[in-house]
């Protein structure tokens, strides 16, 4: 060293070039460390390997036993009888028919809501937008379902008309009227002359009026008519789930608005766009697939979620009739797995059992396939956002 | 399209989503707010002498003088009530044997339903359920159990194309002309007498066991059994999570591999909560046995999976909003990596990462599908902490779907449903209001 | 590698590769002591970003005690050079070098070589000031205690002793348990020199230390770099040259990766040997 060291202060300390000894004894340790390390973060994808595999396990002899037919065809669900039946296809289009109607709730309002937070309200009103949102998703699943099952399912069932009859108008009213002023505008643009455009649209937009309320009023006393049964159905699981569903949705949403660039914006708005001219032609188009991987996140909280469905469907295993019937009672495959376990489990090995099982296998690979479809559409959103 | 259409319905799109996002806090009003106005019904309520009887005889609460005088000035009006039932029992001796037997099934049900208000009557035999044990304890149920008295429902199935029609006809009819007619003006005008309603604060309600499957008391087992999930669940995740958002963050190269584990990540985040029970029981219970049958520690390591994406998420979230310069400067100074992650890095994303654990700790709380199989009982006592390895526990989320949905007497402890949820939500909003706080803190801190 | 006894004592020293360059010490009066022997010595030494080549084979030896500055216009390869000194470019995965970087005589991208012990060695200044969020006295004993101090009067006696070099200790000295980002922007920068300096390093890095502060700040710190010369070699990376003539003894020019120019700073500002270093000093292109 001595020979080749320049600066000779006396004080040196340590030196920075190690033995070899002491360079691997430092390399091993490194080593042992980060494999310490390692192996804690595949903990995560090993927990899911078991999930996958426990559950499949339990429900292969399900499948073994019974065949795939009947549980995907059939829609006799008696599983505690000898022999059983267990014909799923009720309870797997009970599952779909919430998630699609809270889908059909949560979307719009979603997107909507999404849109307001990123673009429309300022800083110091989003601020407190933003707790709400988190608190709405943070209340648990079964005070929700209590809040289905005890306030808000005898009120569906004693004022079910009026409360349809409201909603409709609330919501139908202010996009029919809007309808109307967009109908209106557009059958008289081709005409020429301005005076004569301005008296004919005023008539026009005065007959489609007239119609339109008649019509709103028509469909509204029909709605109050309407006598629901029982609280307990799909109507007011979806709309339970759908508040489920719109945190998830709001949250992803804004996040996929917001990586759209202010540029983008200030390039429609000096063309002179309107604000919502902006969004729908430019800014929507540009976060379709984030606002789609959203819409797939919410779809996915809502069909996973158990205690509202269990406590607030009515757990009748039938397809509604009609088919569409929203106010019917219905059953869904998390429900059932909840409810039954309990009865199922001293007969551990039954099919009973086992098909408890293949449920959750029904439930798993759906969230598995949800989830890779929106992590690669959120990767290729990236990626074209970034201009790679 | 005319400039004025344009704008109209550019207003009406910023109109639409205004009120989504008002649709969105009503929404919240109209869930918390009804619970939240039941929930307080669980602890402040007009209490009856019999709430205070209970209090006394069964958890040793309440001054024995002032009882004592309070039974002593409720008496005479019961003795009376007695008396009226006595004189009408003596009345049904003397009848002919049909119109004795059209009676005493009438009777039957009167004297079912003042048993039920004033406790057990006289003759009647000294019943095995606590819930017989005691009349109404809660003022406004003694009202209804009057309203149940004073009136026979009936319902009118007239019009076949509507549902049928509630109505009520005034039991006294039934017993017009006899001794016990008297009886029903009496109850009327003397109930609050019997029973002495006055304005309670039952904090017991937090604190103490329930009594006959929550007919009566509080819901400490539920608080405790909550509190020993979601803080047992903890215990596993969070370090874990954060260890495996250190090894994420600063360790994992870009490569295949490291996508694979990401992407177990968010598979994991995406699995259905009741799956996640389904898991529980088949790996936790039937597989390994960490216990016999459902125990805290298969409903805790359960949970703790569950919440181990949002604790990894977080705290890679932390850890990456923690400045570049930092570390620089730490190892520039010459320290070595892991020092540098342990003495700089962590303590930056300190806050950060413990607001992600206490939101974690919020939903292991309200979690209730993942606990079903493997940790929850609906009536159980109070454990102890050494229990928690062998034994299920009662938990909020669990006995609220018990209570609301499979309880024989589900709607006579509404407020006691009302009161778990209420309980809760407090204590998930809360968790989460603090983060909220926290985490608005670390932004202004940042900022400088 | 070995200096005779006439080749220390000569005014004149030679770089390695000999006659490309001529570096003179500096006239008499402003010689330091024990200085002017080559403590990094660059040879054939490229850095490279995956196929880009950041530093293209740069052949220089850094004189210990003195100031060296290292101009150039932005993405001319100079910070790379400075932040492979003390090895921080291992943070970017994709960047590695060729050739040898010498100091203290010992290979720095070694196969022995521990990057922990040499940064400790070889002290840096970020651009931006960046104390850790903890008290001021934390902040300066970080270093020390990382290296095993642990008694709290030792301790004492580094921080006040940082802090006096830093010429801060008059400023702080009776707020040393407050928060560090409570600081101004210059009294934070001579905090980082003064937590560098705690570790007693032999060379100080300063990569643009003054490029966030304020003309006040900036000439506190170059007065603090007037009082560090003689006992640190140091190397400062700066965009500004007035600042590197008033502070350097030695200038490097960079221009795009190439180490164009290296003599002392009144030579390279007065008498610039090649065209770019003259085009770039007179403004003509920055």
């Amino acid at each position: 060293m001595a020979e080749t060291t320049v600066i000779d202060d006396g004080k040196k300390s340590e030196a920075f070039v190690l033995s070899p000894e002491k360079l691997r004894r430092q390399r091993i340790a490194k080593f042992i460390g980060e494999g310490f390390l390692l192996v804690v973060a595949s903990f995560v994808a090993v927990v899911v390997l078991f999930i996958f595999y426990f559950v499949a396990v339990d429900a292969i002899p399900f499948f073994q036993q019974r065949g795939f037919a009947e549980f995907f065809t059939s829609t006799s669900w008696y599983p505690a009888d000898e022999p059983g039946e267990f014909g799923a296809l009720a309870i797997i289009y009970g599952s779909g028919m919430v998630t699609i109607g809270s889908a059909l709730i949560a979307v719009p309002l979603g997107i909507s809501a999404a849109i307001c937070l990123s673009d429309v309200l300022p800083f110091s009103v989003r601020q407190y937008a933003k707790p709400v949102i988190e608190m709405l998703a943070a209340i648990p699943s079964v005070a929700y379902g209590f809040f289905a099952l005890v306030i808000f399912a005898p009120l569906l069932q004693n004022y079910g008309g009026p409360i349809l009859m409201w909603a409709w108008w609330l919501i139908a009213g202010p996009f029919v009227l809007l309808a109307v002023i967009v109908v209106g505008d557009v059958l008289t643009s081709g005409n020429d002359d301005s005076s004569k455009r301005k008296t004919m649209r005023a008539v026009l937009t005065g007959v489609l009026s007239i119609i339109a309320v008649v019509f709103l009023y028509w469909a509204g006393s029909a709605l109050n008519a309407i006598q629901i049964l029982s609280g307990t159905n799909a109507l007011n699981v979806s709309l339970i789930l759908s508040f489920m569903a719109l945190p998830t949705i709001v949250s992803v949403s804004e996040d996929s608005l917001q990586a759209v660039g202010r540029e983008l914006r200030e390039g429609s708005y000096a063309l002179g766009a309107t604000r919502a001219e902006t969004l729908v032609k430019t800014v929507l188009p540009a976060a379709s697939s984030g606002i789609l991987a959203a819409v797939i996140l919410g779809i996915m909280r809502a069909i996973g979620e158990t205690m509202v469905v269990w406590m607030a469907s009515g757990n009748s295993s039938h397809i509604p009739d009609p088919w569409y019937n929203y106010l019917d009672s219905i059953r869904t495959l998390t429900a059932t797995i909840a409810g039954d376990m309990g009865e199922a489990d001293q007969v551990t090995g039954s099919a009973r059992y086992h098909v408890l099982f293949a449920m959750g296998l029904l439930l798993l690979v759906f969230s598995f396939f949800s989830n890779l479809i929106s992590e690669r559409i959120v990767v290729r959103q990236r990626k074209i956002l970034s201009g790679e | 399209m005319n400039l004025g259409t344009r704008k109209i319905l550019d207003r009406s799109f910023t109109a639409v989503g205004i009120t989504s996002i008002t649709l969105m806090a009503l929404a919240l009003l109209v869930v918390v707010v009804p619970i939240f106005k039941g929930g307080i019904g669980a602890i402040y309520f007009k209490g009856t002498i019999e709430h205070r009887k209970l209090q006394y005889n069964e958890f040793g609460k309440g001054n024995r003088l002032v009882l004592d005088r309070q039974i002593a000035e409720s008496e005479p009006y019961r003795e009376e009530v007695y008396r009226m039932l006595d004189a009408f029992e003596a009345e049904m001796e003397s009848m002919e044997p049909g119109e004795k037997r059209n009676y005493s099934s009438k009777y039957k049900k009167v004297r079912d339903i003042l048993s039920h208000l004033l406790g057990p009557l006289p003759g009647d035999q000294e019943p095995i359920l606590l819930r017989y044990q005691y009349g109404n304890t809660r003022w406004e149920q003694a009202e209804e159990g009057l309203h149940k008295l004073m009136f026979v429902t009936k319902w009118d199935y007239s019009n076949p194309n509507e549902m049928a029609k509630q109505y009520f006809v005034p039991r006294a009819d039934e017993f017009s002309g006899t001794a016990l007619a008297a009886l029903f003006p009496y109850m009327e005008s003397s109930l609050e007498k019997m029973l002495l309603p006055e304005q309670t604060f039952y904090w017991g309600f937090l604190t103490e066991r329930s009594l006959d499957a929550h007919i009566f008391g509080g819901i400490w087992a539920e608080i405790q059994g909550t509190f020993f999930l979601a803080v047992g669940a903890m215990l596993f995740a969070f370090p874990l999570g954060v260890i495996a958002a250190i090894y994420f963050t600063e360790y994992a190269k870009d490569n295949f591999f490291t996508s694979i584990l990401r992407s177990a990540n968010s598979t994991l985040a995406g699995v259905p909560s009741i799956v996640f029970g389904l898991f529980g029981l088949a790996f936790f219970i039937n597989t390994i046995k960490v216990s016999d049958s459902k125990s805290v520690l298969a409903g805790s390591l359960t949970l703790a999976i569950m919440i181990l994406p949002t604790i990894i998420r977080a705290a890679e979230e932390a850890i990456l909003a923690v400045p570049k310069t930092y570390k620089e400067a730490s190892l520039g100074l010459g320290s070595t990596k892991w020092r540098t992650i342990v003495t700089v890095i962590l303590p930056a994303a300190l806050p950060g990462i413990i607001t992600g654990g206490i939101i974690s700790l919020g939903r292991a709380a309200g979690e209730t599908a993942p606990i079903i199989f493997t940790a929850a009982v609906s009536v159980g006592a109070t454990i102890g902490l050494a229990d928690v390895f062998t034994q299920p526990t009662p938990a909020l989320s669990w006995n609220i779907y018990n209570l609301a949905s499979e309880h024989e007497a589900a709607n006579e402890i509404r407020h006691v449903q009302y009161g778990m949820v209420l309980a809760l939500i407090s204590i998930v909003l809360l968790l989460n209001l603090s983060a909220i706080l926290l985490r608005a803190r670390i932004s202004k801190k940042l900022k400088g | 590698m070995q200096m005779t006894a006439e080749e220390k004592d000569a005014s004149k020293v030679a770089s390695k590769s000999g006659a490309t360059r001529d570096i003179f010490l500096p006239p008499e009066r402003e010689r330091v002591k024990d200085g002017g022997k080559p403590h990094v010595m660059a040879k054939n030494f490229s850095i490279f970003y995956g196929d880009f080549e950041a530093v293209k084979k740069v052949d220089a030896d850094i004189l210990s005690k003195y100031v060296t500055a290292i101009i150039g216009p932005s993405g001319c390869g100079k910070s790379t050079f400075l932040r492979a000194i003390n090895r921080m470019n291992d943070l970017i995965p994709s960047c590695y070098t060729t050739g040898t970087l010498m100091f203290d005589g010992e290979d720095v991208y070694g196969r022995y070589t521990d990057e922990v012990q040499l940064r400790k060695k070889i002290g840096m200044v970020f651009q931006k000031p960046n104390p850790f969020p903890k008290s001021i006295f934390d902040n300066i004993a970080y270093g020390p205690r990382l290296h095993g101090v642990k008694d709290k009067k030792m301790l004492e006696g580094i921080v006040e002793k940082s802090l006096r070099k830093a010429a801060l200790w008059d400023e702080v000295k009776d707020r040393l348990e407050r928060n560090a980002l409570g600081l101004s922007g210059g009294q934070q920068q001579r905090l980082c020199v003064a937590r560098t300096l705690a570790v007693e390093p032999e060379i100080l890095l300063l990569d643009e230390p003054t490029s966030a502060l304020d003309p006040k700040a900036t000439a506190k710190i170059e007065d603090l770099i007037e009082e560090l010369r003689g006992s640190y070699t140091i190397l400062i990376v700066t965009h500004n040259m007035q600042q590197a003539s008033r502070v350097s003894d030695y200038t490097m020019f960079y221009y795009e990766g190439d180490l164009v120019e290296y003599a002392p700073t009144k030579q390279l500002f007065t008498n610039p040997r090649d065209q770019v270093t003259e085009d770039y000093i007179t403004g003509r292109f920055s």
